[in-house]
């Protein structure tokens, strides 16, 4: 058993003359919170789709818990969970519905299914909404069903795709508790997010994505090195420290005279 | 006050000006319709003259005017978007008072190019029945009434329905609108084909009814008093007046209750789909269990609830039926016609994975080898089978009875269900091959640049089903030949049955490895709209 939850060797998409993911190298370790920064625009999306099996890379390969995710695809997808950023759920089901039909395309029996989707809808704080159909759902409540169906075949390596995106702090903290109490179990979340607070709060683990690019990885102390804060390490890796919106703006205040 | 129904005179002028302004092609579109349709409403003027010297003139007024007036009832549901005016929570925010904000809105109704064209097919109507000094007079009162009360009845019913109209369900309906004016079209089609063979006579029944109804009873009383029955004129003015302040006291309940409660749209629902989900739980237990089920479930799901799906199956079913009735009622169809009904709902198995949109990464993520594959495609085929077979059974049925010949049931079944299972095969096959991207919202049915697979699906479809039939049809031609066709022929029911369920199931197993291996390329294709 080897202890890298994922491993990414030369992954390379290009969307026309555009390179999205440029060469990727990167093993990210089991049992941890891990975080997958970048500014917009930097591949993360695309690097995950290529890591869940839902974007076919030009080259590279990838493998999760040991298993390659385009040659051994029964064994990857029993695997891993999966919430995507941009992509629509069925959302004429209600949230209920929803669970129920995912356990059982995932083969679960139904007992189980009906059993875990009540648990996890009431964790999750849905079980008021839980008849509602999804496409009546707010942004927070579509992103906590999406994280429940991830999580109802009880997958070793979650992969969340910006999934505090829109999302009111109340929700917020809900699905930060689920999240840390699964990986407390030894299971693997890969989250990606642009708010470097929150991943700095929540992953012990880091990588940073700029340009299809891996700038840095390796655990949060290691990748924020001497700067007082992850911001400031990531802003430096990605080349932005530099530009300060300051002196051409003089005119911009309040309680100047008109 | 004057001030304000001026100022909202002059708002809707504005908002029209606006939305001309927006694009060359939706001012040259306004300008090309509102000529049309003033040309129309002033041609059918000297129409309306001669038809006043018919026998059954009045009978054609009174339900023209009926007609008109369901037209504005509808016209604001399907197109909500059409007149900014029709929604008072836009002007809640202003210090208005109902009653004056009622008249400006009211009179600003009467402001532009449907209300003009509605005057003049009124005028129309009431020009029929009218004779005789007080005819006219009536006359004159009754073309008043008439669109005072299409007017007020295109605001209540807005007003009633502006959370409707402002929400996803709302959004949903609109979808429905254009399948409703298609088969509504056929059905007044087929109507206008009756009457053309029996006479307007054929109407006489539904206008004496509809004499009693608002507003066509405003042209009803023209007629009345023409007659010199002027107690019968003054009451069915009267109905129509009441008519017209039902119609405004309900506009104003409805508009105080908008403009002095909260949107509740935000709110959220405890208890919304309760019901709905309750009452599906004991069917669902009928279906098998693990993914087939699951998969059948869903489907079935989403052809009641997903408007784009819905409108896409009730076309199919609709066009399933009407086509062979419309033909053996009039005696100039096939027997064969009746496999039209499998035909379009076979179609429904085309681009099932573009039908899920971009959730078919869900999908996606759980299958990992052919047979998972193959689970889902035949799941799907099921669910379609669930509600095609037992409709193709009895259209076949039907027609066979309305053309009363029995002896023809058995081939035509068989025929029935060969092509079914030739198209379901087919279908299954398109959908892994030739995926392409459902828009979800509007009436469209295929985002830009793909339509051309959208075609190669659908047509490519079609001619591999009808190729894949071909054996079966030449069997059929065989074994209705010769003197003994008839005793034989029986056997064509079992023989399209197998042969329906042997190509499908050889369909399925073609195309699940070619799905379980494109998954990132249906899905990037159904991603699209």
């Amino acid at each position: 058993m080897t202890n890298a939850a994922v491993r990414i060797r030369g992954l390379w998409k290009r969307f026309g003359e555009q390179v999205a993911v440029g060469g990727i190298d990167l093993e990210l370790p089991a049992g941890k919170f891990i975080g997958l920064v970048g500014p917009n625009g930097a591949g993360k999306t695309t690097t995950l789709s290529m890591v869940t099996g839902l974007l076919r890379p030009d080259e590279g390969t990838v493998e999760v818990v040991g298993h390659d995710v385009w040659r051994d695809p029964v064994a990857v997808k029993a695997r891993i969970g999966v919430l995507p950023e941009g992509l629509r759920l069925f959302e004429r089901l209600s949230g209920r519905e929803l669970l129920g039909y995912t356990g059982r395309l995932r083969g679960l029996p139904g007992a189980e299914v009906d059993k875990r989707a009540t648990q996890l809808l009431d964790v999750l704080d849905l079980a008021g909404s839980q008849h509602k159909l999804v496409v009546d759902y707010s942004t927070g409540m579509r992103k906590k069903i999406g994280l429940a169906a991830a999580l109802l075949h009880n997958p070793e390596v979650l992969f969340l795709d910006e999934p505090f995106e829109g999302v009111d702090p109340v929700s917020a903290q809900t699905i930060r508790g689920v999240l840390e109490r699964y990986t407390a179990s030894g299971a693997t979340v890969v989250f990606s997010s642009h708010v470097m607070e929150l991943v700095e709060s929540l992953c012990d683990w880091v990588a940073v994505l700029a340009a299809g690019r891996i700038r840095a990885a390796g655990p949060l102390a290691e990748v924020r090195g001497a700067h007082p804060t992850l911001q400031d390490a990531f802003l430096e890796l990605v080349g932005a420290n530099g530009r300060q919106a300051g002196s051409d703006l003089d005119w911009l205040g309040g309680g100047a005279p008109r | 006050m004057t001030n304000l129904t001026g100022t909202v005179v002059r708002l809707k002028l504005s908002l029209l000006r606006g939305g001309l302004r927006q694009s060359r092609g939706r001012r040259d579109a306004f300008i090309v319709s509102s000529v049309l349709a003033l040309l129309f409403a002033l041609a059918q003027l000297p129409g309306m003259v001669l038809l006043s010297r018919q026998p059954h003139g009045e009978v054609v007024s009174v339900t023209a005017t009926a007609v008109l007036a369901l037209g504005w009832a509808f016209l604001p549901l399907f197109f909500p978007t059409g007149d900014e005016t029709l929604d008072p929570t836009r002007l809640v925010m202003l210090p208005l008072r109902p009653l004056p904000l009622m008249r400006a809105l009211l009179v600003s109704s009467l402001v532009g190019v449907g209300p003009l064209v509605t005057l003049l097919l009124l005028l129309g109507c009431v020009l029929v029945p009218a004779r005789g000094a007080v005819g006219w007079a009536t006359a004159v009162v009754a073309l008043v009434l008439a669109l005072l009360v299409c007017v007020a009845l295109a605001r209540a019913v807005a007003a009633a329905n502006v959370r409707l109209l402002t929400s996803r369900k709302g959004r949903d309906l609109a979808v429905l609108s254009g399948l409703v004016i298609a088969i509504g079209s056929q059905l007044v089609n087929f109507a206008a084909r009756r009457l053309g063979s029996g006479g307007l006579g054929q109407l006489r029944p539904v206008a004496d009814v509809l004499s009693w109804v608002p507003p066509a009873s405003a042209v009803a009383a023209v007629r009345s008093a023409s007659e010199g029955s002027y107690g019968i004129a003054l009451a069915q003015l009267a109905l129509t007046a009441a008519a017209l302040v039902a119609l405004v006291v309900g506009w104003a309940r409805s508009m105080t209750r908008l403009m002095t409660t909260p949107d509740g749209s935000t709110l959220q629902a405890a208890d919304g789909g309760r019901a709905e989900s309750r009452r599906t739980g004991g069917r669902t237990r009928l279906l098998p269990a693990g993914r087939t089920g699951a998969v059948m479930e869903r489907t079935l799901r989403y052809v009641w609830r997903d408007p784009k799906t819905k409108a896409a199956w009730v076309t199919s079913l609709a066009v399933g039926l009407l086509i062979p009735v419309f033909y053996a009622l009039q005696h100039t169809g096939s027997v064969y016609f009746a496999c039209f009904a499998a035909g379009m709902l076979g179609l429904q198995m085309y681009n099932q994975f573009g039908q899920d949109t971009s959730a078919f990464w869900m999908v996606a993520l759980t299958i990992s080898s052919p047979r998972e594959a193959y689970e889902e495609l035949r799941g799907r085929a099921l669910a379609l089978l669930l509600i095609t077979l037992p409709y193709a059974a009895l259209v076949t049925v039907l027609n066979v009875a309305l053309l009363d010949a029995w002896p023809m049931l058995p081939r035509v079944l068989g025929m029935s269900l060969a092509l079914l299972g030739a198209m379901l095969a087919a279908g299954a096959w398109a959908s892994a091959r030739f995926p392409y991207s459902i828009p979800q919202e509007g009436l469209k049915s295929v985002v830009p640049g793909q339509a051309g697979l959208a075609w190669i699906s659908i047509f490519g479809g079609m001619l591999t089903a009808a190729v894949l039939c071909a054996p079966y049809i030449a069997l059929t031609v065989w074994l209705a030949q010769g003197a003994d066709g008839v005793g034989r022929t029986w056997l064509l029911l079992p023989v399209g049955a197998v042969y329906g369920a042997g190509v499908a199931l050889l369909g399925l197993r073609l195309a699940a490895p070619r799905a379980a291996g494109r998954l990132p390329e249906i899905l990037a294709a159904v991603s699209k709209g």
